[in-house]
């Protein structure tokens, strides 16, 4: 039987947009502050207010923008729901773009000061919660993409609610016996919870889109969801009862979670009717490969005595060649998406139009992301080394990769 | 002379997905193509994947292209993810454009 299907759900893509062009200024500008700095980092000295400026703006500026941006235009995709309210949107990109960019701004100039704007950008943060909460309640059928980003969104309120804790212990010595595992509770909830559960749950989406793949099974995500979120889980109680068989159950259970949704996207696209992938794309899927065996890295490392010395680099790794490449990876297939959306969406049918592809330059994506993971390694063996001058090559080409990856996503809106 | 079923399915041939660059006839969206002796056309098609972020677009482009043909009168398209789209449902032409 055919059942007429009639509603679209496309968001106005201004929202999208707005959230994705302030956040690649805010990471051209971080890359800049490190840049203008490099002799403090070279030195060791990462406690100053621009490095704390750079580190905010690339964080919570550029990633955190960037997958606010994307999650309004993904949601309605992937949830078949239009956004409960766009205007609120809007109210909540400026609330938070203010909130950020004065926070940052405060962290440079006057650090004590940067008490009000920073409740500025949790207010914006808490509103696009509030946004994805109402939206997310009205889709008809929850799924398991849901069990993903709702944990996903669970994980971003606490990795807030942790970190205003942190403050707020440092500054009256509340729970200051605990303060080192609301630390790393911050730490773990905000990377591998929000991110990592917000990517995997969007490349069920995005994966078998770009490579057209079709006929595959999906019940592998309910394990990987089982296996990563009970990590998660698990892992977040050692920190408080110090039990280091608990570290390790839950560190494996991560990677069992990380692996198996590795091994499921790869079925995906050996299912994939799209011979030859964008290279773009083709660097989303490495990234997942490198989170594999990060995992894997700081499992093992669990069993060596150098284990505190060693989470310091791994999250760096882990930062960069999972979540930056794969945020980096979807940006070029979102960005001219978008731009096209807003130019030409009106013009299909009625003239030539230009396809996405056509949009961007991929013949620099490989050299950009090739030299980009280099320089990450480059860095990440410096720090390991405490070599300064592969430290400081590192970063001057990594810093300077970013901004040419910044502006040739800003070129497409000359398209 | 071309009938004006032919000339729709011409029309619809310059609606590509922008994704993958392939017109909506070889994809096989295109489920039925119908005109009446008044002209008026009724199209019923899908999209590859349901929540198509392309959705409102491609549909859009295919009301375009065939409100561009001289001789029409009202055009009707319907979406429908029933029966969904398989790859069986595209041409030669499509599955060589992805490299099959």
């Amino acid at each position: 039987m055919m059942l007429p299907q009639t509603m679209g759900s496309e968001t106005n893509s201004k929202l999208p947009f707005s959230f994705i062009i302030f956040s690649l200024i805010a990471l051209v500008l971080s890359q800049i502050l490190v840049l203008v700095n490099g002799q403090m980092v070279v030195n060791g000295i990462f406690r100053i207010p621009a490095i704390w400026s750079a580190a905010h703006l690339l964080v919570l500026g550029w990633a955190l923008m960037v997958a606010m941006g994307a999650m309004y235009q993904l949601v309605p995709v992937a949830f078949l729901t239009p956004i409960w309210n766009e205007k609120f949107g809007f109210i909540q990109f400026f609330v938070t773009a203010i909130g950020i960019a004065t926070f940052s701004w405060m962290l440079y100039i006057s650090p004590h000061n940067a008490l009000i704007p920073g409740i500025l950008m949790l207010m914006g943060i808490l509103m696009f919660l509030f946004q994805m909460f109402m939206t997310m309640r009205k889709q008809a059928k929850p799924n398991i993409l849901t069990a993903f980003v709702g944990s996903a969104l669970v994980c971003l309120f606490l990795t807030i609610f942790l970190g205003i804790t942190l403050i707020y212990s440092l500054q009256t010595g509340f729970a200051a016996a605990y303060y080192q595992a609301i630390f790393k509770s911050h730490l773990l909830m905000g990377v591998t919870g929000w991110f990592t559960l917000l990517i995997f749950g969007f490349s069920y989406k995005m994966v078998p889109m770009f490579s057209l793949s079709h006929g595959f099974p999906m019940v592998q995500a309910r394990y990987v969801y089982g296996l990563y979120v009970s990590g998660l889980v698990i892992t977040l109680l050692s920190f408080f009862n110090g039990n280091p068989f608990l570290l390790k159950a839950g560190f494996f259970l991560l990677l069992a979670g990380f692996s198996v949704f590795s091994w499921h996207i790869s079925i995906i696209i050996k299912k994939r009717l799209k011979k030859k992938l964008d290279h773009s794309f083709t660097f989303a899927l490495v990234a997942i490969g490198l989170g594999n065996i990060i995992h894997l890295a700081a499992f093992i490392s669990l069993w060596s005595n150098q284990n505190s010395a060693l989470i310091g680099p791994f999250i760096y790794l882990y930062l960069l060649l999972w979540i930056v490449l794969s945020i980096m990876g979807y940006l070029y297939k979102i960005v001219p998406f978008l731009w096209w959306t807003y130019k030409y969406s009106k013009e299909i049918g009625k003239k030539s139009v230009p396809s996405l592809k056509e949009m961007m330059n991929e013949s620099i994506v490989v050299p950009l992301f090739s030299l980009f993971v280099i320089a990450v390694f480059a860095v990440f063996f410096s720090i390991f080394f405490e070599t300064i001058l592969i430290f400081n090559i590192g970063q001057f080409v990594l810093s300077s990769v970013f901004i040419l990856i910044a502006i040739s996503i800003l070129k497409v809106l000359k398209k | 002379m071309m009938i004006l079923k032919d000339k729709v399915i011409e029309a619809l041939k310059s609606v590509y997905d922008p994704e993958l660059n392939i017109n909506v006839v070889d994809l096989g969206l295109i489920y039925y193509v119908d005109v009446t002796d008044s002209n008026d056309v009724e199209v019923t098609m899908t999209l590859t994947t349901p929540g198509c972020p392309l959705h409102d677009s491609i549909t859009r482009g295919v009301r375009y292209s065939i409100e561009g043909i001289e001789e029409t009168r009202n055009v009707e398209v319907n979406l429908v993810w029933e029966p969904a789209w398989s790859p069986e449902k595209m041409t030669a032409e499509g599955l060589r454009l992805l490299g099959r």
